[in-house]
């Protein structure tokens, strides 16, 4: 076994590899189990990819078949059944994984400086798993399938002068229809391929310049300890738990992100009373409707998915650790949290009287969020240093705010 | 450090080497259970497996004429033989794999064998006295018998019955 | 981070998930009733004659109900789609997943098949799907208490079997998920423990 390592290392740097990326990684040993949540996510990765290859074995990418090939994998598949469930549950098991993951990043400001490069990479992995989850879900050829990737594909009307020919051409047809359906599946056998490379780009960024903690301030030596095995089995057993409570869904309640109406084959002919998109899209979709207009409503969804880049330059604040030492930050973290799940109510149901203007409400709070941090930070900044900080967090804050000082 | 404190480490290692065993064996049962219904999905499904008998008139089959059936996806040959062929496949014993007529054939006059040749898998053609493998020219008797050529054995033959007089179900002996 | 308050929790959902065991003798009679009533107008094109052997039939009693059908052939109505329409001026929408594919499920047409009702004009009409084109098939609008009791009953019952119908792998899903789900409590107590074992080393 040394033997052939020792060959191996002649040629490729596997046991440098191994001790730089795991044995010997040094990981700050205060990191809590809100930073297994990257690890959960490339679990999942890896569900949807075995899962979907064998669903590709049974599925017929076909307008005339894929509804009754999802019903033949569903019931004489051998365990297709299993195999749909765990992909379609694995799906939204993704995104709470991520979620989860940039609230994190967001409550402890894991996203300034020098992790710039790897929250845009956590950016642009968002994007790809939203294209491919909005195209899988045309591909079991339900009513909501039909009708959501019809709404969708429509957005790009809004692209001005060549909206209408976009559309046609993202469709292959006038309407969504077969070429749509076979392209789609096509798309979405791709991009969980290009997230997996993506996530190996997060991953050499993240090894750069390693992970932040909950302390805010870089640790001495003596506070890093090495990944494996201390990480590998916390991360684990988190696994564990998590693995449990998608299992609980898969097997016990596997219906819970199926919408019913998707139990119809497509009907271009009639529109289902109504339509709603999938749970982690809900936010955004309430984001959409709050706007008159249909440019103004796709650029403003647009954006709120595409904001969360700009955020190493919008909190200008340099007092490490995130919420942790910054009230303000922290109050305008949770209120965010909270707007966001009343989006995704207003969302879920259609927009009318009060409703409407909740949702149009929420909305303003989503952006004002966005929009005052540059303010706000650098004003809470002032205060929270007057008041005083622990002497490490306020010593790089100071540290920072004199080489920026200098630099001007 | 006292003798004492390195006991105590000693036992605390092999505590943990042990739940760490058994943690990593359980863990290890699981993936490989894991990839039983990934496994299990590739073999026929249900509906294939229903397909696995079909019904065959024989009917409409001439004297000296030979049909041939798919049955799950597979040629399956139908001689309806003359009596001069029957007589002549009595009396042979056939080529290298020798078995009487007789044990292949459940009704003299039909002849019901799968359509492959067991050398690699191509579908022998039809000549006068039994078939030529277009591939590497195997040659069979009208027994299905291997006369000549590199394939192995004779014709495979499949499991049927008659139901009626002139009807057989092949996938079930 | 309270780990036994998780775990209480994870066990909580583990036994209240999946109770509701079929009541075979039930799905039988539904059974029956789709076949000799539904199937006439409506197809269940997802379920198979050989799928009752499922249910618990005979393999007699599922040669009397498919008649000259083959066993692998699927549920297909007995009218054609062309004399439905002309008929109902709609084809009879498929039943095998009906049950999931309205919210309500069996509850949904449990109700719709009881729902149906005489109105001031003397016309049938329907509680819960108004201006439904369907007939009142078991004529629950003219019948009588006890009469009513009766189609009650058969309607509760193809209700259940539709129920079964749309998920027929319901019962084998629950009893593997039993397992599995043991099988991973087990694995995250082992890893806890291995856990805390292992950042012992830190102190
Ligand atoms: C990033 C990872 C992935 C995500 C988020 C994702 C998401 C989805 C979603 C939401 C559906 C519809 C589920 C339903 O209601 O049935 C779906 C269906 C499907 N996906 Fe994926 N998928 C991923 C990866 C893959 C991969 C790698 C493959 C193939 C190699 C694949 C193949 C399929 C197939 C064949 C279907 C249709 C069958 C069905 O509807 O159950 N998926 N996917
Ligand atoms: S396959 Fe028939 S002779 Fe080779």
């Amino acid at each position: 076994m040394n033997k052939i390592i020792a060959w191996v290392d002649q040629r490729f740097p596997l046991t440098f590899f191994i001790k730089h990326e795991l044995t010997d990684y040094p990981t700050p040993r205060n990191l809590s189990y809100w930073w297994g949540f990257g690890f959960l996510a490339g679990f999942v990765l890896v569900i949807q990819i075995v899962t979907g290859i064998f669903l590709a074995m049974h599925y017929k990418p076909d307008s005339n078949l894929a509804f009754d090939s999802v019903q033949h994998i569903m019931r004489e598949v051998n365990y297709g059944w299993l195999i749909r469930y765990l992909h379609s549950t694995g799906a939204s098991a993704f995104f709470a994984v991520i979620y989860t993951h940039m609230a994190r990043t967001l409550y402890y400001g894991s996203y300034r400086r020098p992790r710039e490069l790897l929250w845009w990479t956590g950016q642009g992995l968002l994007l790809l798993m939203m294209a491919t989850a909005f195209m899988g879900y045309l591909l079991p050829w339900g009513q909501m399938s039909y009708w959501g990737a019809t709404v969708i594909t429509n957005l790009f009307k809004a692209t001005p002068v060549y909206g209408d020919q976009i559309v046609t051409w993202l469709r292959g047809g006038f309407a969504v229809d077969d070429p749509t359906l076979t392209r789609f599946f096509s798309l979405h056998y791709l991009f969980p391929f290009l997230i997996f490379a993506a996530v190996a780009i997060h991953l050499v960024a993240l090894h750069t310049v390693r992970s932040s903690n909950p302390s805010g301030i870089n640790l001495a030596d003596k506070d890093n300890i090495p990944f494996h095995p201390y990480f590998t089995i916390k991360d684990l057993f988190g696994l564990g738990i998590f693995m449990i409570v998608y299992l609980l869904i898969v097997f016990f309640k596997p219906d819970l992100f199926i919408d019913a109406a998707n139990n119809i084959p497509a009907n271009p002919m009639q529109t289902p009373a109504d339509i709603v998109p999938e749970w982690y899209f809900l936010p955004f979709y309430a984001i959409l409707r709050s706007v008159p207009d249909l440019a103004g409503g796709v650029v403003a969804m647009a954006i709120s998915v595409l904001i969360f880049a700009a955020m190493p330059y919008l909190d200008r604040s340099r007092v490490t650790g995130g919420a942790r030492y910054r009230p303000i930050y922290r109050a305008m973290f949770y209120i965010f949290v909270i707007d966001i799940f009343v989006l995704g109510y207003v969302g879920a149901h259609p927009p009318a009287g009060t409703l409407k203007m909740v949702g149009e409400v929420c909305t303003a709070i989503y952006f004002l969020t966005f929009l005052l941090l540059p303010f706000v930070s650098r004003w809470e900044e002032k205060f929270v240093l007057a008041r005083g900080l622990p002497p490490a967090v306020e010593a790089m804050a100071r540290k920072e705010i004199a080489e920026a000082e200098g630099n001007v | 450090m006292s003798e004492e404190n390195t006991i105590k480490d000693g036992a605390n290692l092999s505590r943990r080497e042990f739940l760490g065993t058994v943690t990593a064996g359980v863990a290890a049962a699981g993936v490989a259970a894991a990839c039983v219904p990934f496994v299990s999905s590739m073999n026929p499904s249900s509906d294939v497996l229903a397909k696995a008998t079909t019904e065959i008139d024989l009917s409409g089959i001439a004297p000296g004429e030979e049909k041939t059936f798919p049955w799950q996806g597979k040629p399956v040959f139908v001689v309806h033989r003359t009596p001069e062929e029957i007589a002549a496949m009595a009396a042979s014993k056939g080529g290298k794999d020798p078995e009487p007529d007789a044990k292949r054939v459940q009704k003299p006059e039909w002849l019901v064998v799968i359509g492959i040749c067991t050398h690699l898998g191509c579908v022998p053609n039809k000549t006068e006295s039994g078939w030529l493998c277009p591939c590497h020219g195997s040659v069979y008797d009208n027994s299905g018998r291997i006369i000549s050529g590199p394939a192995p054995r004779n014709l495979d033959l499949p499991p049927y019955h008659f139901v009626a007089e002139n009807k057989i179900l092949i996938g079930k002996a | 981070m309270s780990n036994n308050k998780l775990f209480g929790l994870i066990f909580c959902l583990m036994f209240s998930a999946g109770s509701a065991q079929a009541d075979e003798a039930q799905l039988k009679r539904g059974a029956h009733v789709a076949v000799e009533v539904c199937n006439t107008c409506h197809s269940l094109k997802y379920l198979k004659y050989s799928d009752f052997l499922k249910l618990g039939f005979s393999k007699a009693e599922v040669d009397a109900m498919r008649g000259t059908k083959g066993m692998a052939d699927p549920l297909i109505s007995q009218m054609a789609p062309a004399d439905e329409l002309a008929m109902f001026s709609t084809v009879p929408p498929d039943l095998s997943l009906m049950a999931k594919a309205r919210d309500g499920g069996a509850n949904y047409i449990y109700a719709m098949i009881t729902g149906f009702y005489t109105d001031a004009k003397g016309q049938t009409a329907n509680h819960v799907f108004p201006g439904i084109k369907m007939p009142d098939v078991f004529m629950i609008a003219q019948a009588d208490a006890a009469g009513r009791q009766g189609i009650e009953q058969k309607a509760r019952d193809v209700s259940a079997f539709l129920e079964w119908a749309s998920d027929p792998q319901a019962e084998e899903r629950k009893t593997l998920g039993r397992y599995v789900i043991g099988y991973f409590v087990f694995l995250t107590v082992l890893l806890y423990f291995l856990k805390k074992k292992i950042w012992k080393r830190l102190d």
